[in-house]
C-alpha cells in the first residue's frame, strides 16, 4: 500500500480518489437508478421491472410532453439570447472603458449576496397586480386599470431568469474581452475600420469563445429550471421540469417522470451541440 | 535634392497630465526616406509615431502627410500605415485574411484582392502561405505578415514600432537588410521607431535622436557618429572616452586645445554644437586610438598608461588603459587579426591619436 503511494500514478489516483467517489456515489450511481426506472413501469401497486420502451414510446407520442419540451427549449434560448444581450455591453464597459474593473465586478456579483427565491419573489411584488409597476403606472395615470400581462406568463419568467442569470453571462464575456491584445484593435482602426467596423470584424469574433461559455452557462439550467416557472410562469409558463415534478410527486409515476428527466438532458445537449457548432462556424466565416 | 517633403511636423507637444512626453517637435521627412527616431525607452519616440499614426492626439503644432494637416483626420482615414511591435496579428484569420483585411475595405473584385494578398507575401517571401493559421506562425513570419498586411496597403507612409525588438538577434541581422532591401524597391517612406543604435544606423538614410521629449539631432547616421551634438547623444550612439580639453587658440574651423592626457591637439570645429566656451569636452571613439608596447609613429597626441582590463570581444579586442591625472580609464578597441590579446593587464603602453579623430563636443558641463 505504501509503496502504491510513492509512484505518480499512485499519488495521482489517491488525489483524486474523493472527489471521483463523490462524483460516483452523488451523480453516477443516481443517473443509473434513473435510467433504470426509465425502462421499468408504474402499475400503481407495485413498479413492474420488466425492462420496456412503454415510457419512452409515451414521451414521443404525448402532445403535451413535446409542448412543454418545446416551450422550455424556447424560453431557454430566449432568456440565453435576452442575458448575452444586456450582459454583453455591459462587459464591454468593464473591460474597455473603466479603470474600477474589480469595484463593478464586485457591484455586479452584488445580487448573489441575497436568496434566489427572494430575487424571484421580489419580482413577482414587481410585476404583480397590485405591484410596483402597476401602482406607479396607475398613479402616473398611464394606465386606467392595472396590467395582467405582466406576470404569470413566459415574458415574466423570462425577465425573471435574465435578471438572475446576468452575472454568468458578464463574466465570461468579461474575460475574453480583457484577454483581446489592445494592439489588435489599433491595427484594425490602422488598416481602415471605423469603430463600428472593428467591433464586427474583430472584437466579436475574437469574444465568440466567451459568448458560447456564456450561452451554456444559462441556457442548460434554465431548460430544466422549475422554481421560476413554477413561481412567475402561471400556467402559460410551465416548463418540462415542472411536469417531471408532478410525476415524481402527484402522479407517483416515476417511471415516467425518469424518462422525462433523461429525454429533457438528450434535447438539452443536442440543441447546446448545435449551438456550438453554428456559433464556431458562424464566427469563422467573419473576415 | 528636389525631392518633397513626405512629412512635416512643426511646433508638435503631447502631454499626459502635467507629463510632457514630446516637447518642440519639428521634423520634415522626405518621400522615399528611411527615417529612424532612435532614443532610450520613454523618450517619446513612440508616442510621436502614434501621433503620425493618429493613435494618438497631439496638443500642440502641426502634423501634415502628404501636405494634408492631420488634424481633425482620424487614424482609419490616414495615409499610413503601422507594423506593431507586437506584430497584432488577428489570430481568428489565416495569412491570407491578415493580409486581407484592410483590402476588403476599398471597392476591389475577389480577384483583385487574392492578387494583391499573393503579391504582398510574394515580397516578404511567404508565398503561398495564405492559409497558414496566424498561430501557427514563427516570430519571423509574423513580422513578415505584419509587414506584408501594412504594405498591401500601398501607404505613403509606413510606421514602425520597434519591428524587430521580439526577434533573436541573428533574424533580427537578416530583417535589418530585407527591411531596407524592400524600403529601397518599392519607396515607400518608412518611419521606425527603435532604441538600436545599430539597427538605426545599418537601416536608415537619417536618424532623430530622442531625449526626454526632444529631439536632440537629426542627421545621417555618419554625421551622427562623427560629429555628435552633445555628450548625451555621443554616449548613447557608439563608445566614445570624454576627456576635458582646454581651448588655447581658434583659427580657420579648428581649435588649438590641451586635451587631458593627450597634450596640445588641434581640434576641427564642430558645427552641430550648440556652445562653446574655453572649457571644451573632447571626445575620442575607442576604435579611432593606436595602442602599442612601443611609442607608435605618426601621430599628433600620446598617452603613456597602463592596461587595466583586457577583454576578448571576438571582432574586436577591448582594453581600458589608465594614466595619472584621468578620472576615467580610456577605452580602446582594435580589431583582430591575429586572435591574440597583446596586452595583458599591467602592462605598460602608448596610446597614439590623430587630430581628426578628436571630437568637438562643445562647453564642458561642471
Amino acid at each position: 500500500m505504501a509503496g502504491i503511494l510513492k509512484t505518480e500514478a499512485g499519488k495521482g489516483l489517491a488525489l483524486s480518489a474523493p472527489a471521483s467517489l463523490y462524483v460516483g456515489l452523488l451523480v453516477a450511481a443516481p443517473l443509473g437508478i434513473l435510467v433504470a426506472y426509465s425502462f421499468w413501469t408504474q402499475t400503481y401497486v407495485e413498479i413492474d421491472k420488466t425492462l420496456t420502451w412503454a415510457n419512452y414510446a409515451e414521451a414521443a407520442t404525448d402532445p403535451l410532453v413535446r409542448h412543454l419540451m418545446l416551450r422550455s427549449i424556447a424560453i431557454a434560448g430566449a432568456v440565453t439570447a435576452a442575458t448575452v444581450a444586456l450582459a454583453y455591453p455591459i462587459a464591454y464597459f468593464i473591460a474597455f472603458r473603466t479603470h474600477k474593473k474589480t469595484l463593478w465586478l464586485l457591484l455586479i456579483t452584488i445580487p448573489f449576496w441575497s436568496s434566489y427565491l427572494l430575487r424571484v419573489f421580489s419580482w413577482k411584488l414587481i410585476l404583480g397586480f397590485n405591484g410596483v409597476m402597476n401602482s406607479a403606472l396607475l398613479s402616473m395615470g398611464i394606465v386606467t386599470e392595472p396590467l395582467t400581462f405582466l406576470l404569470y406568463n413566459e415574458f415574466a419568467v423570462v425577465l425573471t431568469l435574465a435578471h438572475a442569470w446576468a452575472p454568468f453571462a458578464i463574466l465570461p464575456i468579461y474575460v475574453s474581452l480583457q484577454k483581446i491584445d489592445r494592439s489588435l484593435l489599433e491595427a484594425a482602426t490602422d488598416l481602415g475600420c471605423s469603430k463600428l467596423e472593428r467591433f464586427f470584424r474583430v472584437t466579436l469574433p475574437l469574444t465568440i469563445p466567451g459568448i458560447i461559455a456564456a450561452s451554456l452557462i444559462i441556457f442548460i439550467p434554465t431548460v430544466g429550471d422549475y422554481v421560476t416557472p413554477s413561481l412567475v410562469g402561471g400556467s402559460q409558463g410551465k416548463m418540462v421540469a415542472n411536469l417531471i415534478q408532478v410525476q415524481f410527486g402527484p402522479a407517483n409515476n416515476w417511471p415516467l417522470g425518469a424518462t422525462l428527466s433523461l429525454v429533457a438532458m438528450a434535447s438539452v445537449g443536442f440543441v447546446a451541440i448545435l449551438f456550438v457548432i453554428l456559433a464556431t462556424a458562424l464566427g469563422r466565416r467573419i473576415r | 535634392m528636389t525631392t518633397q517633403n513626405i512629412i512635416e511636423i512643426s511646433g508638435v507637444e503631447k502631454r499626459f497630465g502635467t507629463f510632457v512626453a514630446v516637447r518642440d517637435l519639428n521634423l520634415e521627412l522626405k518621400e522615399g526616406e528611411f527615417f529612424s527616431l532612435l532614443g532610450p525607452s520613454g523618450c517619446g519616440k513612440t508616442t510621436a509615431l502614434r501621433m503620425i499614426a493618429g493613435f494618438q492626439d497631439h496638443d500642440e503644432g502641426t502634423i501634415r502627410i502628404g501636405g494634408q494637416d492631420m488634424a481633425h483626420i482620424p487614424a482609419n482615414k490616414r495615409p499610413a500605415n503601422m507594423v506593431f511591435q507586437s506584430y497584432a496579428i488577428f489570430p481568428h484569420l489565416n495569412v491570407g485574411d491578415n493580409v486581407a483585411f484592410g483590402l476588403r475595405k476599398l471597392k476591389l473584385t475577389k480577384a483583385g484582392i487574392n492578387d494583391r494578398v499573393a503579391e504582398a507575401l510574394e515580397m516578404v517571401e511567404l508565398g503561398g502561405l495564405q492559409s497558414r493559421k496566424a498561430t501557427e506562425l514563427s516570430g519571423g513570419q509574423r513580422q513578415r505578415v505584419a509587414l506584408a498586411r501594412a504594405l498591401v496597403m500601398r501607404p505613403k507612409v509606413l510606421l514602425l514600432d520597434e519591428p524587430l525588438s521580439a526577434l533573436d538577434k541573428n533574424l533580427r541581422e537578416a530583417m535589418q537588410f530585407e527591411m531596407r532591401r524592400l524600403q529601397q524597391k518599392l519607396g515607400i517612406t518608412f518611419v521606425m521607431v527603435t532604441h538600436d543604435q545599430y539597427e538605426a544606423m545599418t537601416m536608415s538614410d537619417r536618424i532623430g535622436v530622442m531625449f526626454k521629449g526632444q529631439l536632440k539631432q537629426v542627421d545621417k547616421p555618419e554625421v551622427l557618429y562623427a560629429r555628435p551634438c552633445s555628450r548625451e547623444v555621443a554616449a548613447f550612439i557608439g563608445g566614445m572616452n570624454f576627456l576635458d580639453a582646454a581651448v588655447t587658440g581658434e583659427a580657420d574651423g579648428k581649435l588649438q586645445a590641451q586635451v587631458q592626457g593627450f597634450g596640445p591637439l588641434t581640434i576641427d570645429v564642430n558645427s552641430n554644437v550648440a556652445q562653446r566656451g574655453p572649457q571644451l569636452l573632447a571626445g575620442i571613439r575607442p576604435e579611432q586610438l593606436e595602442i602599442s608596447a612601443q611609442k607608435p609613429e605618426g601621430y599628433d597626441g600620446y598617452l603613456q598608461g597602463t592596461v587595466t582590463n583586457a577583454a576578448f570581444y571576438g571582432e574586436n579586442v577591448h582594453y581600458h588603459v589608465t594614466a595619472d591625472g584621468l578620472q576615467q580609464p580610456i577605452a580602446v578597441s582594435v580589431p583582430n587579426y591575429f586572435h591574440t590579446v597583446d596586452h595583458k593587464q599591467g602592462d605598460p603602453v602608448w596610446l597614439g591619436v590623430q587630430n581628426a579623430s578628436v571630437i568637438d563636443l562643445g562647453t564642458r558641463e561642471a
